[in-house]
């Protein structure tokens, strides 16, 4: 994966101290759900460093917590949407998460700096790029083309991940991962407008790839 | 950086016709024009906008949403008070 400056986070940040708690009191969890991975080539075989944007389907508000399944060993900045940090329970909880809130309908230039600012000090920042929970399938539905600005700016790679739906609560999550995309070496530091999107509809594609893959297995 | 706000429109004009495919941007662009129904701009299209002009221009925007412009005129007022 072509990430030079790759940062290595510290083993103790007192930013990550509740993110980490719960990492370590869910462990043994993970013996009964660990999930099965499945690797969309050589290249997706590769452990995550620095910093990486993860994307994945979004098909319930558990999701979160397999991406933290699948890739166990890094911390998650999640990206969620503004509405669910407004107050109570749900900004306690994930600001001790560290997640980001965004505002889908009127993203503020700020958002997008702090995001990119945390991918520049080599985070993982995850997020699902369809915009909300969609259940009406097993298909991913069109993805948004925000996370392809986020990725030329901090020149941070995508990967994509698809989560496979489970059947019951008890029996392991299916994961495919797929290769690092990255959009500067594709389109240049400075894509055009319909490139951005162009870029968006071949990780959606990817993303089908995965799930046909998820399939034959 | 000193300019004027014709010089602040050239610019931004190079800026969106560098980002675009569409050859006519350019013709487009007036003050009254509507940056996402005219000239077709995405809020992702807007964020991308923003940070050309940044780089551009050597300024910071403040608190902009993809709401806080709404004609191409509005932006070139926005930088032209930022390079007071």
């Amino acid at each position: 994966m072509k990430n030079d400056k790759a940062k290595k986070s510290k083993l103790f940040d007192i930013k990550y101290l509740f993110f980490d708690f719960v990492r370590l009191t869910a462990a043994p969890g993970l013996l009964w759900f660990r999930p099965k991975k499945i690797y969309e080539n050589e290249a997706a075989k590769k452990k995550i460093k620095g910093k990486a944007i993860l994307i994945a389907n979004h098909v319930g508000v558990v999701d979160p917590l397999y991406l933290m399944l699948v890739i166990w060993y890094r911390r998650h900045r999640f990206i969620c949407k503004s509405e669910l940090m407004e107050s109570g329970a749900g900004k306690f909880w994930l600001s001790l998460f560290r997640c980001i809130p965004i505002d889908k309908d009127n993203a503020s230039f700020s958002t997008v700096r702090r995001i990119v600012d945390a991918l520049k000090d080599g985070e993982l920042v995850s997020m699902f790029p369809e915009g909300q929970v969609h259940t009406q399938s097993d298909k991913p539905s069109a993805f948004k083309s925000g996370m392809i600005l986020m990725s030329v700016q901090s020149g941070a790679p995508i990967i994509p991940v698809y989560v496979k739906p489970r059947k019951h609560f008890y029996n392991r999550i299916t994961a495919v991962i797929g290769e690092p995309f990255s959009v500067t070496d594709m389109y240049g530091e400075r894509p055009k407008f319909s490139e951005i999107d162009e870029a968006a509809k071949l990780l959606h594609e990817k993303e089908m790839k995965l799930m046909e893959l998820s399939n034959k297995r | 950086m000193q300019m004027n706000r014709a010089g602040i429109t050239e610019k931004l004009k190079e800026i969106l016709v560098s980002a675009s495919d569409d050859t006519e941007t350019a013709e487009k662009c007036g003050e009254e024009t509507k940056l996402q129904t005219e000239l077709g701009l995405s809020s992702v299209d807007m964020l991308y906008m923003v940070i050309a002009i940044e780089e551009t221009f050597d300024i910071r925007f403040d608190d902009v949403t993809v709401t806080s412009f709404e004609t191409f005129g509005d932006v070139v007022t926005y930088i032209e008070n930022k390079l007071k």
